[in-house]
């Protein structure tokens, strides 16, 4: 016998339940978020919270520094290397998402080292190995995983990961394979703008249209969307994935350096960089700030930075007129509210900017920060629990035109942007020479015309055609959008059949063989994942026998003799101590000292409950939970409903 | 595995081919056999006219999207979450048709096996050549009224486009407001469709120009 099994009824039942957690996770351009919604056990409902995971703050910067050792460090410390081993420091990876090296902005944006993939995809060198963006995404997510287990007490196994929604196919995919590689069952790729019109929409229990306008430190979106009694339509998006904060600091960069006559040093540029930020920075809350660099010293006024940076957030009207026009609301008549959301909103000029582009102030009530990540844990929260904490349902769009190249070139658009997902759409074409067998799909995803204007997503050739006159052969070809936003497409002969099909892979993602040897690569990461694993499961143990004992020594300390109950408290010292450390062993083996020198006590407390439930307890004592817990768990165990009947009031102590 | 259209595929009792929950379990079910063209009125459940509620319709659209979504289906069986899938699917085009008046138009001359000029390439009737000649001379117009006339000439283009097209869309209302539209009403129909296409385009294109500025 050993206290801890004298549990409460259902105890265990509720371990078992709460043994893995589903997260939502803001995967971000220059911070990484993880929040959870977890239902208060006073009165049932559950508020999503973000969890502190680096150095006590929520925002994990989102970098990672390759070091030589078998784990590379992710955060705060990561960042800290970035100063001596640059190239080796892979910071705002996000931007190189599903991006191939051959696209212009890889090499514009970085002081990296790159090695040619099998499938052009962008490699990083880092101390001697070549590291995918996939790769080093998945090291964000699982240090997120990770730590969020530590803060939770249980494992992470399933997240809803939120992306811009103006990221194309190809870069959702490589989001999607990012979470796999880091042990996550990605549960649903969600719209940032979105997942914050959610947080709002909670909060506010409001109805009506209302814009998301999201300027992170790497991209601008804008989303408008519509709520009505629970459920969120998006009616638009929009944005420009190449526009936000970073863009200030180094447009405000470029005027620090053009008042020096310095010779401009990569240390150099990196320098008034760093200096802009926190120029930008410093200036949300105060008129002027000094700005030293070279060895010079200037004061930079707040009027000063809006002069520079105002092109850049004048850039956010046009995408933003055309969303509204998109939704069937042009110039924002009759919004009910502007959302902010991402760091560089805090910014007075495009809080300012936006106000007069909407016409409304803006709301901020929730950290722009914070509001994306606590948006896709209620999201993972809707698609987990038995009961989710809101009744909410989000519809969501395509955020760019997908379509079919066609002869001379051109585009045929078979689903266009801004379409509600799922969707599918079918086309018919036909063979143009005689005899033709075979047929070459080539999928792309954009607004323009020209098919060397759009991102190419896949090609693929339909075989097998019958021996026809030109134009007598019909070929289906079928786009299907699920609701994640990815894509597949099916080509089919009418008359023979034959048919081919394909989720696409994007020709800037990874070949089967790649994603092979990463998985087999992440095995190195499981043995440290089994271990996080152990150690959580050791900890979760550990409180409940805990709290088990607590509440023993509590209600019949007085079976123990003085001696014995140092020894049990001593002994749930050291329990305490060592789930405090990291070895797992050492939690379990502190245990089954504990068990061993509480087993008498145990033995007693038993007797007592039995002797005392015997004796009988009122109906009265019993409801108003008089008893102990160990005595009602006997009392009933003993068939209570009889005793009760024999002595309906006796009371013996 | 063949899907019997008119048993429930979970406890066996007979639905209509259309519906997407069973009557009496509540379970999702296969969409109905693919046809030449499926009744989108159906999947909303509305009746199949051109005089419609839009609020209702939004309303009704809602709703059934609640019951329906995948998001809905995350914690069920493979089979129920691709049923799940291709309901919403045929659900989301259906309602972004009927809420159109223009499409929703196209949608009932469809069902009535009459096709739109311009809908398919080599379908529908052939645009009378006066009509094309007028578009030709329209185009001309605008592109000088935005080479030498500025916004205000560009402006009062727009705006005779925008009447005709108010003229078509009315007459269009008129047609298929009739219990039974003559073969002639409904090509006449069928015509100011495509007229509608075209006034359309030529619209985008002034706006398209004013997002510019």
């Amino acid at each position: 016998m050993a206290l801890f099994q004298i549990a409460e009824p259902g105890e265990a039942r509720t371990k078992e339940a709460c043994a893995t957690a589903a997260v939502g996770i803001d995967l971000g351009t220059t911070n990484s978020l993880v929040a959870v919604v977890r239902p208060d056990p006073e009165t049932g409902a559950g508020k999503p919270r973000a969890l502190p995971v680096d150095e006590g703050s929520t925002l994990l910067p989102s970098v990672v520094a390759y070091t030589g050792d078998k784990t590379p460090v992710v955060g705060r410390a990561a960042r800290r290397l970035a100063a001596e081993a640059p190239r080796d420091t892979i910071v705002s990876v996000k931007r190189f998402m599903g991006k191939t090296s051959a696209d212009p902005e890889t090499r514009r944006l970085s002081p990296y080292r790159f090695a040619e993939g099998e499938s052009g995809t962008v490699r990083f060198e880092v101390r001697g190995r070549a590291v995918t963006p996939v790769e080093v995404s998945a090291e964000i997510l699982r240090a997120l995983k990770v730590r969020a287990g530590e803060q939770l007490g249980m494992e992470v196994r399933q997240a809803v990961v939120t992306v811009p929604a103006y990221f194309d196919d190809a870069q959702r995919q490589a989001t999607k394979e990012a979470g796999r590689l880091a042990g996550i069952d990605v549960l649903r790729l969600l719209n940032e703008p979105t997942a914050a019109a959610l947080a709002y929409g909670l909060d506010k229990r409001s109805q009506g249209t209302f814009a998301v306008y999201d300027l992170g430190g790497g991209t601008f979106d804008i989303s408008i969307l519509k709520l009505v009694e629970g459920v969120f339509e998006v009616k638009a998006v929009g944005g420009d994935s190449a526009l936000g904060g970073d863009d200030f600091d180094r447009a405000l960069a470029e005027s620090l350096l053009a008042g020096l006559q310095a010779e401009r040093t990569p240390r150099l540029v990196r320098e008034a960089i760093d200096s802009a930020k926190a120029a930008k920075e410093a200036l949300t809350s105060r008129d002027s700030v000094e700005v030293s660099l070279g060895g010079r010293t200037r004061t930079l006024t707040r009027a000063q930075l809006e002069e520079v940076i105002l092109p850049l957030i004048e850039r956010t009207g046009p995408p933003s007129r055309r969303a509204l026009k998109d939704a069937g609301i042009p110039g924002g008549k009759g919004l009910a509210g502007v959302i902010l959301v991402g760091g560089s909103t805090r910014v007075p000029a495009v809080r300012a900017y936006v106000r007069e582009l909407f016409g409304l102030p803006p709301l901020a009530d929730i950290d722009p920060d914070e509001v994306v990540a606590l948006g896709a844990a209620v999201q993972a929260d809707l698609l987990t629990a038995e009961k989710p904490q809101h009744d909410v349902l989000l519809l969501d769009v395509a955020p760019l035109s997908l379509g079919l190249e066609t002869m001379g070139g051109l585009v045929e658009k078979l689903i266009q942007r801004n379409t509600t997902i799922p969707t599918s759409a079918t086309q018919e074409f036909t063979t143009f020479a005689d005899a033709q067998t075979g047929m070459d799909i080539h999928v792309l995803q954009g607004e323009r015309e020209l098919v060397q204007d759009n991102r190419s997503l896949a090609r693929f050739r339909l075989s097998g055609i019958p021996q026809l006159p030109a134009g007598l052969a019909r070929v289906a070809v079928t786009f299907q959008v699920d609701a994640d936003g990815i894509l597949s497409v099916t080509a089919r002969e009418q008359l023979t059949g034959v048919s081919q099909s394909i989720t696409v892979k994007p020709s800037a993602g990874l070949t089967d063989e790649e994603i092979e040897r990463m998985l087999l690569a992440s095995i190195e990461h499981a043995e440290e994942d089994v271990q996080a694993r152990l150690l959580i499961d050791a900890r979760v143990e550990a409180q409940r026998i805990l709290k088990a004992a607590e509440q023993q020594i509590e209600s019949n300390g007085d079976l123990l003799a003085p001696e014995e109950r140092q020894a049990i408290e001593a002994a749930m010292q050291a329990l305490r101590d060592s789930a405090a450390g990291k070895d797992h062993r050492a939690v379990q083996d502190a245990i089954e000292r504990l068990d061993h020198v509480s087993a008498e006590f145990a033995q007693r407390v038993m007797d007592r409950g039995i002797e005392r439930a015997l004796k009988g307890h009122s109906v009265a004592e019993f409801d108003k939970g008089e008893m102990s817990p160990h005595a009602q768990k006997a009392y009933s165990a003993l068939g209570g409903d009889t005793i009760k009947m024999v002595s309906p009031s006796g009371k013996d102590d | 595995m063949p899907e019997s259209p008119k048993a429930c595929w979970s406890c066996g009792a007979s639905r209509a081919s259309t519906g997407a929950l069973c009557p009496a379990c509540g379970k999702v079910q296969p969409p109905p056999p693919p046809q030449d063209v499926p009744d989108k009125f159906a999947v909303l459940g509305v009746p199949r006219s051109y005089e419609l509620d839009e609020g209702g319709l939004e309303e009704t659209f809602r709703a059934l999207s609640r019951k329906l979504h995948p998001d809905r289906f995350a914690r069920a069986t493979p089979r129920e979450r691709r049923f799940s899938l291709e309901q919403t699917t045929l659900l989301n085009d259906a309602y972004r048709t009927l809420r159109d008046p223009v499409k929703r138009a196209e949608h009932l001359l469809a069902l009535l096996g009459v096709k739109v000029a311009g809908e398919e390439r080599g379908g529908g009737a052939a645009m009378p050549q006066e009509f094309l000649e007028q578009a030709l001379e329209d185009r001309e117009k605008l592109l000088e009224a935005k080479m030498e006339g500025g916004p205000e000439a560009v402006a009062r283009l727009a705006e005779g486009v925008r009447g005709k097209r108010q003229e078509a869309m009315e007459e269009i209302a008129r047609a298929l407001r009739q219990a039974r539209p003559t073969d002639a009403q409904l090509r006449r129909t069928a015509e100011l469709l495509a007229r509608l296409r075209y006034y359309s385009r030529y619209l985008d294109e002034v706006e398209g120009r004013a997002a510019e500025i």
